[in-house]
């Protein structure tokens, strides 16, 4: 068997999974982004735990009351994880408010208690009604591979329900998430915000635990958000991204449970399983996220290195041209002499020769090495710069003798606006304090 | 415009956290079109008042009019620009974003700002000189531009009253003489702005009216016939402390802490 990639949206076995999965993801991305710039991610891993035992005496209860037919326990365990989430919900919320306690305890206390409940009477029934307690125990990793399509038609209507509260009260959020009393002051109920960001967050949860359980939900509601952030400056953005990265890695998930093992027993291994559902989709979704942390174009590790690599480099290229500038009008070095005086290897020497007359700041003229009249200017400017920084300093109290060092940064980081004010508060010096000439601005 | 006419009318407003009163007793009228300075130590009440006067705290006892209304039914003529440091500012908006939300309160439910909107926001940017920072990230702005967003903001409300809690605090001095010559032109076209202030002498420059607060009302009225060495005194002196302090007793008494 080889699943090809569309059959995750067509095949009747695969497709409920898949698409399931994928809303769920949906949805509770568009939530974590929420709890996540109200800062308070850590609420969905209370909640999500706090809806076990809504799921577990949900489970216990509905058979004695209608037919244990697979809808009507789905529906069932649907609304007692969301009314357990929602006590849980109320009791932090008394716990913050009421009796002063900080959030992260409340959180905790609220967490251990609520689950530690529902395993309690899990472990109880395990031996009374053996049956509801395997259907129960997917709840806590999922199990998404046993979802149906009437698990499909539920969880979109959930997930519409959440997008359009989203949506039609997207300014109401922003505003007061971003500043409280503002909103307040313009007639924002933001008690009522809070309410409604709390009730999204615990529908998320309810929709998501099926397929990746309670222990894994926190996770899936905050990366990505966290790999959104990495992206944009804008909660409009914010919220197409991660619902993106949500549903991509919903897919990815089931896609890597059924295709990994498929890979492996095409390489010869004995992998005879179908790897979980949930796990796949969580490990996906942090994948992406590490990617966004590392490769993101503006904030990411990789793109703050470059930058680091691309100033480093600017100021060895500077430091070049002022030496060369020190040394006098139309002064010729050779190659030999330049490799001497430069602390490089002679390999990086050419390099940067090479480039310095390709970027038009030096010439070659008989094998000898001179500044070109552009480079001539740039090199006056950065030597302007470092002595104009040296007078400030000596202006602000430093001793003459120990400003060098810092204007050898400086000269290099000095924007013209600041070269500016700095030239108006010094009065344009000629002098810096050793004595030696400041160029002039060339106008 | 409203120039005669009362623009706020406090009578008798005491407000408590727990137990403790915050503010006590406070009653007052300043008339429209002024520069008013509200004074006072830390602790003493200053940006409770002003949360007060907007129905955000929950008040004991007492009465604000706004132009002889309720606050409730003036809502869009005052503006509020709250502490600098109340916000998050690693929040994923914009400057222009920011701005932007001082029309939200004219919006109703389920509308969606328009053109003349966000022409309306450019132009506040503009007034307050951080149009060019306009797309920019909240996080990258200094502590100056950030306050003049605060600015900007309110003034898009187009509001007859504007209170400021600490507009100066942690501003260059660049950022606070363009303030004060925004708020002067406000006042100018007869706006009646209430501004929390802490740097006493700075005072009579700015400000034509002032309000001393120390837990009780110390004094209200032109800057010229108020504020001198005795109500400072009785502001910021041994007298307040004491009262402050009677008042952390009370707390930890009743709450039964100590």
């Amino acid at each position: 068997m080889n699943t090809a990639f569309l059959d995750f949206f067509i095949d009747p076995v695969l497709r409920a999974p898949t698409i399931g999965s994928m809303l769920m993801c949906l949805a509770a991305s568009f939530v974590g982004v929420l709890a996540f710039v109200r800062r308070r991610s850590l609420l969905g891993e209370a909640l999500s735990h706090c809806a076990y035992p809504g799921v577990v005496i949900s489970a216990l209860i509905t058979p004695l009351f209608f037919s244990a037919s697979e809808e009507a326990l789905a529906l069932a365990v649907l609304i007692g994880a969301f009314c357990s989430g929602v006590i849980g919900l109320w009791v932090i919320d008394k716990l913050e408010h009421r009796f002063r306690v900080s959030d992260d305890a409340a959180l905790c206390f609220v967490l251990a208690i609520f689950f530690g409940v529902g395993v309690l009477v899990a472990s109880r029934i395990q031996i009374t009604h053996a049956l509801i307690y395997r259907k129960i125990q997917v709840f806590i990793y999922g199990q998404a591979a046993t979802m149906t399509d009437s698990h499909v038609y539920m969880y979109s209507g959930l997930v519409l329900l959440s997008a359009t509260i989203l949506f039609c009260f997207y300014r109401e959020i922003q505003v007061s998430f971003f500043d409280r009393q503002f909103a307040k002051s313009i007639g924002i109920r933001t008690r009522l915000v809070d309410r409604v960001l709390f009730f999204l967050l615990v529908l998320a949860i309810v929709i998501g635990i099926r397929s990746v359980g309670v222990v894994l939900m926190a996770g899936m509601l905050i990366s990505p958000a966290v790999a959104a952030r990495q992206f944009t400056h804008s909660l409009k953005w914010m919220f197409c991204i991660a619902g993106l990265v949500g549903a991509v890695s919903g897919f990815l998930g089931n896609f890597f449970s059924i295709a990994l093992p498929e890979w492996g027993k095409k390489a010869g291994f004995d992998w005879d399983f179908i790897l979980p559902t949930g796990p796949m989709i969580l490990l996906s979704s942090v994948t992406i996220c590490f990617f966004a942390l590392f490769f993101a174009p503006d904030r990411g590790l990789l793109s703050r290195f470059c930058r680091i690599v691309k100033f480093r480099d600017r100021c060895i290229l500077e430091n070049v041209l002022k030496s060369m500038w020190r040394k006098g009008e139309g002064a010729k070095v050779s190659f030999k002499e330049f490799a001497s005086w430069a602390s490089y290897s002679q390999f990086f020497t050419f390099f940067l020769l090479l480039r310095l007359r390709r970027q038009g700041w030096m010439e070659k003229k008989q094998n000898l090495f001179c500044l070109t009249s552009d480079g001539r200017l740039r090199a006056a400017h950065i030597v302007r710069l470092h002595r104009l920084w040296e007078v400030y300093l000596v202006h602000m109290g430093q001793k003459a003798e120990k400003v060098h060092r810092s204007a050898e940064e400086m000269e290099h980081i000095i924007t013209p606006e600041l070269e500016k004010e700095l030239t108006d508060l010094l009065k344009d010096p000629r002098q810096d304090p050793h004595h030696q000439p400041i160029p002039r601005k060339e106008v | 415009m409203k120039n005669n006419e009362c623009a706020l009318k406090v009578e008798q407003l005491t407000v408590n956290y727990d137990k403790t009163p915050v503010l006590w007793d406070i009653s007052f009228e300043v008339p429209g079109g002024k520069l008013v300075g509200i004074i006072g130590p830390n602790g003493a009440g200053k940006s409770t008042l002003l949360k007060s006067l907007l129905d955000m705290t929950p008040q004991l006892s007492g009465k604000v009019e706004f132009f002889g209304e309720p606050f409730k039914k003036v809502r869009r003529k005052v503006a509020y620009v709250p502490q600098r440091s109340s916000v998050d500012w690693d929040f994923p908006v914009t400057a222009f974003d920011v701005v932007l939300m001082g029309r939200f309160g004219k919006l109703g439910l389920l509308k969606w700002p328009v053109a003349a909107d966000r022409e309306a926001a450019r132009h506040a940017l503009e007034m307050v000189g951080m149009l060019p920072f306009a797309e920019r990230q909240i996080s990258q702005l200094s502590g100056g531009q950030q306050q003049r967003l605060f600015i900007a903001r309110a003034l898009l409300q187009d509001a007859d009253i504007y209170l400021m809690d600490e507009p100066f605090s942690g501003v260059d001095m660049a950022t606070e003489q363009a303030i004060i010559a925004l708020m002067d032109a406000l006042k100018a076209k007869g706006k009646t702005l209430f501004v929390v202030h802490h740097d006493l002498s700075s005072v009579d420059r700015y400000f034509d009216w002032v309000i001393m607060l120390n837990t009780c009302l110390i004094a209200c009225g032109p800057v010229a016939e108020v504020f001198h060495a005795e109500s400072i005194m009785r502001a910021f002196g041994k007298e307040g402390i004491l009262l402050g302090e009677a008042a952390k007793l009370t707390q930890t008494k009743t709450s039964g802490i100590n």
